[in-house]
């Protein structure tokens, strides 16, 4: 709840890209626990899980289900900064690493939700949080206007496992830092580099799911997440500018993480810290916008992801997060986009990030349209919100970021598919007269309905006459969804294509964060407003 | 799941036995918490919260290695210590490390309610149909959240430091919007105690505002002269916690507080003359540790430091800025705690006075998805919501539709013309502020 703890303090204290999650790790012979030995318990589960199903049976629940679940993650970290005296580098390391075991179970009794959770993962204590469940339920029955009804589901006895070439856990930290020092000093071999800061996060879940609907599900999510970041400043103007490399975080084994290009990408990062510092700022006004895939999934992310959330659509998160502006009255009919737009929600997609076996209501994961040919045709959806749609299943969207977390209507992956006509990105450029190409991720704000927002980019080059130019600085657009998605004119063939991973998205009360991708090629939109940020 | 002292001190007591060299600093953190949510006139989910947070840092010569459990069985103690060291033996040095602080004296702090921390389901339904039943007879859409819980939080090393604190907090906010969808009303309580959060009271508060919010009109973008209630002064306040405050980011040139050519900003008059902001854990409205709990970058300089009343920016200037013992150490100057539990001082206006002499601006209740868009002048963007009126000669003219802003904060403070007394607002104590030239870039049609 409110109290953070220290780790969780410093997660939220701006410097974000510390993400500091939990696990273990540990190589060789240091070993103390290997990463199997985070598994979830061979036996016993079941048995654990039966104590939540009789217990809250037993006590008049029309449902009840318990996940029991494992979480560790682990986060290296190293910045190179001159020291403040002698101007040498210091190397400064830090490693976290965290393991949490716990459990949540949740009831339907008197056709409302009740939900306790403990990190006690005991059979009385189960039976003791599945009765405080009950409890809650039972008196929240009063103030429900109709009863929960649950979207049908087939029974599953099923395991899921994330495909992992190498587990990260079993990989040295001294393997890790050595990979961050040999980025970070081949950063640091372009003059004007004033400080790196790489990261490399790696996460596990093992999730035990079971319900009275009869399921019985094990899986095992494996996470990974490196980056960069360099910086440049000027004292004497007092200005300073970062540039980040960001391989796709992606569900996956330390594989990706090897692929990445963390080393080869240094010497160009370093480059375009120190350009950026120096570039002039943007001349603002509607120009085209050539948008590379690090840039637009996280314009994908706020404006088509968030919008298309079906408990958003309906009210259910008005305090907070807040509604959305495709209400259910334009399902089918509405247009968002141009109609070379096609988007997907995606539990499935190799890779991506929200990508497992079942959702956290026990559901086989899927895929299905957002988007098509720019108009809305589907949303977001677990199984007690089917019906509120007319609909029969679920899309299993359903999650939680913990044991201790009321499992709801999550973001899965949502992706914009490719161009049909092969297009490069010198295609997209070569039609631009005046306009700004951007990448990667930088400062981004949307409204509480999903329309007026404004990104801003990690960096930036001129278009001129068809051709890309010189880095220029201090940009930002801002525009209104349905305008933006509907000057969409020209998106990048598939080779222009990529799955893009986001992990640290927030939703509800309490919050609760989340990791999804959003895949999309490159893409080109017309006369959208430019602002300058200086 | 309650830990009191004495248990949380055995607890930690059994960590330390269990070191074999070096030093190991220990964090514990226990929780319980429920809540209850409603959305759509009526409850949609709810629950109920135990758990427990073991930190261990264990250090030796340089080198720190850092591991995180909730089992606080024999052997998951065992087991976390050798983690941590074993990590700690595998890390190069880090020459930024301090010394395990030496035993610290805390200063005691009362934020504690029996109620708020054990108050359930059934208390917190009562204050959610007090909501929805207003809701029902002005024929409005109520959605909100309703929390209470308690957290008993410890830190010990094997130097002898050692300290406990509990604290409880509940917090209700409710949304209120009306049937055509053109107006939204929100308002939040949070305190200690439970008997302080008044759910009826914040639910009529939220369906005035979403009645007088509806059927907005455009006005368009550009600066105005701003009444900013508490909530939206909070939202721009707490940004300057991460990074602004920061001496190390000023005085290596990377933020609003560097000075151009090199140094701090430190003495220089950076805000209007009525404005002092300083951090006081001892005042009872808002939230407080007895330590500050961020050290530093890693597990190289440990948290722990006494947390203690600090002006930041003293009738305008720039006093002192956020230091962690390394930097303190380098750059000559006492380490602070971090910029948490912040008192932005108020003035002696009321709200209705601040109105009264507008002759044409805008009256902000809150903002939404603040960003920072440029480290230098600390530019934000961020939108109204729930709530922004027109005024115009004094008068509250009408409601008008929503606006996205691009300004900095440190400009606000310097164009302050009003406030009122500070309340709390947004974990802070902060007053509603008047101040010009505030500028919005775009509207929007969100409600």
């Amino acid at each position: 709840m409110r109290g953070p703890s220290r780790r969780e303090f410093l997660k939220s204290c701006g410097t974000s890209a510390l993400a500091l999650a939990a696990v273990e790790m540990i190589p060789g012979t240091f070993v103390t626990r290997r990463a199997d030995a985070a598994d979830l318990p061979a036996d016993g589960l079941e048995g654990l899980g039966s104590v939540a199903l009789e217990r809250a049976r037993s006590l008049g629940a029309t449902y009840a289900d318990i996940r029991i679940n494992r979480y560790r993650t682990q986060t290296v970290l190293l910045r190179s900064t001159p020291d403040w005296t002698t101007g040498t580098i210091n190397n400064v390391p830090s490693v976290v690493d965290e393991e949490r075991f716990g459990f949540g179970v949740r009831v339907i009794h008197g056709g409302a939700w009740g939900f306790a959770s403990s990190a006690s993962v005991a059979k009385d204590s189960i039976a003791r949080m599945t009765a405080e469940a009950v409890a809650i339920a039972k008196a929240h029955a009063r103030l429900r206007r109709e009863p929960v009804r649950l979207a049908k589901v087939s029974a599953a006895k099923d395991t899921y496992a994330t495909p992992v070439e190498k587990d990260p856990f079993e990989v040295g930290v001294a393997d890790k830092l050595a990979l961050l020092q040999q980025t970070s000093d081949e950063v640091r071999k372009v003059a004007g580099v004033f400080s790196v800061s790489g990261l490399m996060e790696q996460h596990l879940e093992e999730r035990f799911f079971m319900s009275t609907d009869g399921s019985v599900i094990r899986q095992r999510i494996v996470q990974v997440a490196p980056e960069y970041t360099a910086t440049a400043r000027d004292i004497k103007t007092r200005k300073s500018k970062t540039r980040t490399f960001r391989p796709d975080a992606v569900c996956g084994g330390y594989e990706f993480i090897e692929r990445a290009g963390m080393v080869e990408g240094a010497r160009r990062v370093g480059e375009e810290v120190v350009n950026h510092l120096k570039a002039p700022s943007v001349a603002p006004g509607p120009k085209d916008l050539v948008l590379l895939p690090t840039h637009l999934a996280l314009t994908i992310h706020e404006s088509i992801g968030h919008s298309t959330e079906l408990d958003r659509a309906m009210g259910y998160e008005a305090n907070f997060a807040g509604t959305s502006f495709l209400t259910t009255d334009k399902l089918g009919k509405f247009r968002v986009g141009s109609d070379i737009v096609n988007v997907f929600g995606d539990r499935i997609l190799p890779q991506a990030l929200s990508t497992c076996g079942y959702d956290d209501d026990g559901v086989k994961t899927k895929r299905f349209p957002i988007l098509k040919g720019g108009i809305f045709v589907g949303y977001q959806t677990i199984r007690e919100q089917a019906h509120w749609i007319g609909q029969e299943e679920s899309m299993a969207c359903c999650h939680a970021d913990s044991y201790a977390s009321v499992p709801f209507q999550r973001m899965p992956n949502v992706w914009l598919a490719a161009g049909e006509k092969t297009a490069s990105l010198d295609d997209l450029v070569a039609g631009v007269d005046d306009g700004v190409l951007i990448d990667g991720r930088g400062s981004y704000s949307i409204d509480h309905q999903r329309y007026n927002f404004q990104f801003g980019g990690d960096a930036f080059w001129e278009i001129k006459s068809g051709k890309v130019g010189a880095m220029i600085a201090d940009v930002a657009y801002q525009s209104r969804t349905p305008d933006f998605w509907q000057a969409c004119d020209l998106l990048g063939d598939q080779s222009t294509w990529r799955n893009v991973g986001l992990n640290r998205d927030g939703k509800g009360e309490p919050g609760q964060i989340n990791a999804m991708s959003h895949g999309c090629p490159a893409s080109r939109f017309r006369r959208v407003n430019v602002i300058r940020t200086e | 799941m309650p830990l009191g002292r004495d248990e949380a001190k055995k607890t930690i007591e059994r960590v330390l036995s269990l070191r074999k060299d070096g030093d190991l600093e220990v964090e514990l953190l226990a929780q319980t918490s429920s809540h209850t949510r409603f959305a759509r006139n009526e409850i949609t989910t709810s629950g109920l919260v135990e758990d427990v947070t073991l930190s261990i840092v264990s250090r030796r010569e340089g080198k720190s290695g850092d591991f995180s459990t909730n089992d606080l069985s024999d052997a998951g103690l065992r087991d976390a210590v050798a983690r941590a060291t074993a990590l700690r033996d595998l890390m190069p040095v880090d020459p930024e490390w301090v010394d395990t602080l030496a035993p610290q004296t805390y200063p005691a702090l009362q934020k504690y309610d029996a109620r708020a921390e054990q108050a359930r389901a059934a208390e917190r339904a009562s204050g959610v149909k007090a909501a929805l039943t207003l809701a029902e007879r002005r024929k409005l859409t109520a959605a909100g959240f309703y929390q209470n819980g308690a957290e008993w939080r410890s830190i010990g090393n094997s130097k002898g430091n050692f300290g406990h604190h509990v604290s409880t907090d509940v917090e209700f906010s409710v949304t209120m919007r009306t049937a055509d969808g053109t107006g939204s009303g929100w308002a939040s309580s949070r305190s200690q105690e439970f008997s302080e959060v008044d759910p009826k009271g914040m639910a009529r508060r939220a369906a005035d505002k979403g009645v007088e919010s509806a059927k907005p009109r455009e006005v368009p973008p550009g600066d105005y002269t701003v009444i900013l209630e508490p909530e939206a002064v909070a939202a721009l306040i707490q940004t300057l916690q991460f990074g602004v405050l920061s001496k190390r980011a000023a005085d290596e040139g990377r933020s609003a507080f560097s000075k151009e050519g090199g140094g701090s900003r430190l003495g220089d008059k950076v805000a209007h003359e009525s404005v002092t902001l300083r951090t006081d854990p001892s005042d009872a409205r808002v939230p407080g540790l007895p330590w500050s709990p961020v050290g530093g970058f890693g597990g190289g300089v440990p948290s722990g430091l006494p947390n203690r009343a600090v002006a930041w920016i003293e009738k305008g200037v720039l006093k002192t800025l956020y230091a962690d013992r390394y930097w303190a150490g380098k750059t000559g100057v006492e380490p602070t705690p971090f910029p948490a539990s912040l008192v932005l001082e108020g003035g002696r206006q009321s709200i209705e006075d601040l109105i009264a002499g507008t002759d044409r601006g805008l009256l902000v209740t809150r903002f939404w998805y603040i960003r920072a868009v440029n480290p230098q002048t600390w530019q934000l963007t961020g939108l109204t919501r729930d709530g922004l009126f027109l005024i115009e000669k004094g008068k509250i003219a009408h409601p008008a539709v929503n606006l996205r802003f691009n300004e900095s904060p440190l400009v606000m403070l310097q164009n302050i013309e009003g406030m009122t007394p500070a309340v709390p607002a947004g974990r802070m104590l902060v007053p509603a502020i008047r101040s010009r030239a505030f500028t919005f870039t775009s509207k929007s049609d969100a409600v």
